[in-house]
């Protein structure tokens, strides 16, 4: 075998090579005019017009980010199919035809670490301008509140509201243009709190508070979502934001504040039906206590309830009050959060004036 | 006591001979010592596990074509997808690219007649088969449900099923601990004389930083899942926040072996691509050095980045800095790996066998899950994304695009030295469109799903498709194209098994390569080289005599050690 193999042999870069770059570049360019002036609200969802001032901070981020990578796949599968048919093999070939022959190419090689390196710094000061101000941007917010995330719902806890809103019949409320903190934790496993228009996202871990910062800038109506896997109903895990401006969020925590103080008194649990409070007990007591009701002891997340007012040891109800009805309607309203464990409030479990009334009437009714 | 009169009683004489192969069908087909058997029961476990696993992502897509739920209950569904992961991760993609594709090829590789620790190949290869038994019985007991990843405190919530998940994983890591020392000492001590470092074929270099991360990392995810066992069954409470344990610690720990482990598939496959692009390009690999030392980065990179997992999840603010910016240093061996194999291609002389439109495709898709992946290591861009289906999309471009794509080319590149015989060559070209089509369909959307709002790991998305109506029509769209790719593995079982017996005969060399696997018959006999080859040069450079001596196998396939020749007529449609 002493005969040299066959090289193949072809003009500079190949035929067609810059003729392919000069549309690969076109491409790129038309993918960067797109993302940079373009509509992509569907692909970020409220992008044309920011709903916070942190969206518009990420979406800069992730537009400069869709140019050059996008531009960069754009060149790297453009390349691979163009070389593909290119230096394809034909059927004129010979066993021994071989590809140009070269190892490496170092001022070659030094681009290509030295351009991407470059890239990805700047990457990184745009990213940690974005992310100063996320965590340390806003200094004093006007509005500080708490969410917590239940299974599998959020509590929304506003300064000033004596009672708590609850994804799961009300929206959360947000004034346009006041720049407000969450305080972000748990009380059973992980959640993460998130508005895809807001962009920002943090986990509502037991034990640890963590915070987001940012200013509403647009009013409007915004989907929240559980985004941390917690559990068999994680997917109904979602509640509705509404950004309004200051006037209407003041009028709707004097109205909540209102309700509140009103639902307190007005209760009435003469006409409640105990038949009608055992079945809602199966329904949305029982994960939580033994059904049929058992003693005190027999716990299964929370107390037996069987002996509610006739326990001779436990004299007195959870909050330390007498056993009345209306003590026990108030824990059903309230819910209750002690050394023996915590229990939802009404608007947790979703209970009407009439529920309360006649749960009340069944547990009154055991002995 | 060596007297030094006598250089024939050097030390190596003693493992200079050749054994006879084992007589009886256990100590040859079930117990056995050799890694060519224990690769061929690698894979055929692994590839068993994957129809499974499969068929559990096709219920968690067919669920999904329907926003409030098409087929299961939340509960099913939950533990579909977490079956799904687990499986995928430790009992498929782990066995078959470092155990079948480690085991076949390195030793053939570096002229060795076997792994360093037969005994030791044998039982860690064992170990799959019952891990693979405690993980499927947990669904017996309902099944895990928290996903893969089967955080704390929801995953306490699975009681039995849970502890058994945790067992399941426990017992696979030692299997992945043990197969990841055998094969460093394999390739530092057992390569033939004359393969230096630099003279050892890529997909050496490859397996080495594999079994290195195999090695390292794998502690850290039983002592994590170790102390699930323990809060699951005696009520230790590690995790659990009111009784003074942290829920973040679990995420810690077990990202610190798990951004590993998505290297440990993936760099194997950038082995595959390696070997595979050259020899049907007939040109040497562009960029020895840097690709080897690249693979090497990456592995030492991959255990410092774990915390760009958990953005949102737990940690300080100041901490998220130092990994974005570790995360992004991994983008630079990356990129100069994929530009290297870009310039390997140019100015060759391609054939399209199946192998090489794997290895093709994965320069394409494995590129794509690449820079979304330096999208998601931005901080607050990462806020947006992280728990969305874009990140299960970028998983999948880099784990379906990356790892199973350069599996795929591995499988009918090698399949003719394992068995002797060719693949069929129609079959696989159909089966790479499929999957690629098949794989783009059914990722690609989730891109532009998930920056819309979609949580991942959701049962219904009424709420969703309420806000975002397309959303219906695109998970319909991933679920008709993920059949496809369902529909290319069925392919390649099929040809697997009918090519066994019905395939061309494949001779020494069918591709015309120069790795030394490739100077022995097929399938290669139990000792594999009759005597220790001797290497004085690099294995790629295709206008040169192969550089090995020594070899006297088969001389007449290499009259003179002359240049290896690509067969003609092409290998395409041959067998068919």
């Amino acid at each position: 075998m002493s005969q040299s193999p066959s090289v193949v042999r072809f003009k500079g870069l190949g035929p067609g090579f810059w003729p392919v770059t000069a549309v690969l570049a076109l491409l790129s360019i038309a993918n960067a005019w797109y993302f940079l002036y373009g509509n992509i609200d569907w692909i970020m969802p409220g992008s044309s017009v920011p709903v916070t001032d942190r969206a518009s901070d990420i979406d800069g981020l992730f537009k400069f980010m869709a140019v050059f990578g996008n531009g960069i796949m754009i060149f790297v599968a453009g390349y691979v199919i163009y070389f593909a048919i290119v230096f394809r093999a034909r059927s004129t070939d010979s066993p021994d035809t071989v590809g140009v022959q070269i190892h490496d190419a170092p001022k070659l090689e030094l681009w290509w670490t030295v351009l991407p390196t470059l890239l990805l710094i700047l990457l990184t000061a745009l990213s940690i301008n974005v992310w100063y101000k996320i965590y340390f941007g806003t200094k004093a917010p006007a509005l500080t509140m708490e969410v917590v995330g239940h299974q599998f719902y959020f509590e929304f806890r506003y300064p000033g509201l004596k009672t708590s809103v609850f994804s799961k019949t009300e929206p959360m409320h947000l004034p346009v243009g006041v720049p407000v903190r969450l305080l972000i934790t748990s009380t059973d496993v992980i959640h993460q709190f998130w508005v895809p228009e807001i962009r920002l996202k943090a986990a509502a871990v037991p034990g640890l508070v963590q915070n987001l910062n940012f200013t509403p800038l647009r009013a409007g109506t915004y989907d929240i979502a559980c985004s941390e896997f917690c559990g068999p109903d994680h997917s109904l895990m979602r509640g509705k934001l509404v950004i309004e401006p200051v006037a209407a969020f003041n009028k709707w925590l004097d109205t909540e504040n209102k309700a509140a103080a009103a639902g307190g008194g007005a209760l009435n649990l003469a006409g409640g039906s105990a038949a009608a409070g055992k079945a809602l007990f199966a329904q949305k007591c029982a994960a939580c206590h033994n059904n049929p009701p058992t003693p005190f002891d027999q716990k299964l997340v929370g107390p037996g309830l069987l002996h509610i007012t006739d326990d001779p040891a436990h004299p007195t109800l959870v909050t330390g009050k007498t056993p009345t009805p209306e003590h026990i309607a108030e824990i059903l309203q309230n819910g209750f959060t002690g050394p023996i464990g915590q229990m939802p409030n009404r608007q947790a479990n979703g209970l009407s004036d009439k529920d309360i009334a006649n749960a009340v009437a069944y547990l009154i009714s055991l002995k | 006591m060596h007297t030094g009169t006598s250089t024939t009683h050097d030390t190596h004489d003693a493992h200079d001979h050749i054994h006879p192969p084992p007589e009886g069908f256990v100590r040859k087909y079930v117990f056995s010592l050799d890694h060519k058997v224990i690769g061929f029961q690698y894979f055929f476990t692994g590839l068993l596990i994957m129809f499974i696993a499969g068929s559990f992502a096709e219920l968690v897509r067919l669920q999904l074509t329907d926003p409030n739920g098409a087929i299961m209950s939340h509960t099913a569904y939950n533990e579909m997808f977490t079956m799904h992961g687990t499986a995928m991760v430790w009992l498929v993609l782990i066995p078959l690219v470092t155990g079948a594709l480690g085991n076949f090829v390195m030793p053939l590789q570096i002229g060795a007649r076997d792994v360093a620790f037969p005994w030791l190949n044998m039982a860690s290869f064992w170990i799959l088969p019952l891990a693979a038994l405690i993980l499927f019985s947990s669904m017996l007991w309902g099944g895990p449900h928290a996903g893969w990843t089967e955080y704390p405190p929801i995953s306490l919530a699975d009681g039995t099923a849970g502890a058994l998940w945790c067992l399941a994983i426990f017992t696979i890591g030692i299997s992945s601990t043990m197969t990841g020392l055998n094969f460093m000492v394999t390739i530092m001590k057992m390569r033939a004389p004359g393969m230096t470092w630099t003279r050892m074929p890529l997909f050496i270099w490859a397996t080495f930083a594999t079994a290195l991360m195999n090695m390292v990392a794998t502690v850290a995810l039983s002592v994590a899942v170790g102390a699930l066992f323990l809060e699951h069954v005696f009520n230790v409470p590690f995790y659990d926040a009111a009784r003074g344990g942290s829920a973040v610690l679990y995420q810690h720990m077990f990202w610190f072996y798990s951004h590993p482990a998505v290297y440990i598939f993936i760099i194997p496959a950038f082995g595959v691509v390696s070997e595979v692009l050259p020899t049907f390009a007939r040109k040497p690999i562009f960029g020895y050095k840097m690709i080897a030392f690249s693979s090497m980065a990456i592995s030492i990179l991959a255990f410092t980045v774990w915390m760009h997992h958990m953005f949102p999840s737990g940690i300080a603010p100041w901490l998220q800095l130092p990994f974005m910016i570790l995360t992004y240093a991994i983008g630079i061996p990356t990129g100069i790996k994929i530009f290297s194999w870009m310039a390997t291609i140019w100015g060759g002389r391609i054939h399209f066998t199946s192998s090489m439109l794997y290895a093709l495709g994965f320069l394409i898709t494995f590129t794509f899950g690449g820079i979304t992946g330096v999208f998601l290591a931005s901080v607050p861009v990462d806020l947006h994304m992280h728990g969305t289906v874009f990140v299960v999309g970028h998983f999948h471009y880099v784990v379906a695009g990356g790892a199973v794509m350069g599996f795929l080319a591995a499988i009918p590149y090698w399949y003719p030295k394992a068995t002797g015989r060719m693949l069929n060559e129609r079959l696989a070209q159909l089966g790479f469109w499929l999957f690629f089509i098949g794989l783009n369909g059914t990722f690609l959307p989730m891109h532009w799903l998930g920056l819309e709002g979609m949580p991942r790991r959701t049962a219904t998305y009424a709420g969703f498709a309420k806000a975002f109506p397309d959303a219906v029509f695109w998970n319909q769209f991933e679920t008709a194209f993920s059949f496809l790719m369902a529909a290319s593995i069925g392919l390649l079982a099929i040809n697997v098994i009918w090519s066994l017996r019905h395939g061309t005969l494949a001779g020494i060399n069918p591709w015309g390569a120069r790795t030394l696997e490739w100077t022995i018959s097929s399938p290669p006999p139990y000792y594999n080289f009759k005597k220790i080859p001797q290497v004085f040069g690099r294995p790629y450079d295709f206008d040169q005599p192969l550089p090995y001596r020594n070899t006297d196998n088969e001389l007449d396939e290499f009259p003179e050690f002359g240049r290896v020749l690509m067969p003609i007529p092409q290998p395409v449609g041959a067998g068919a």
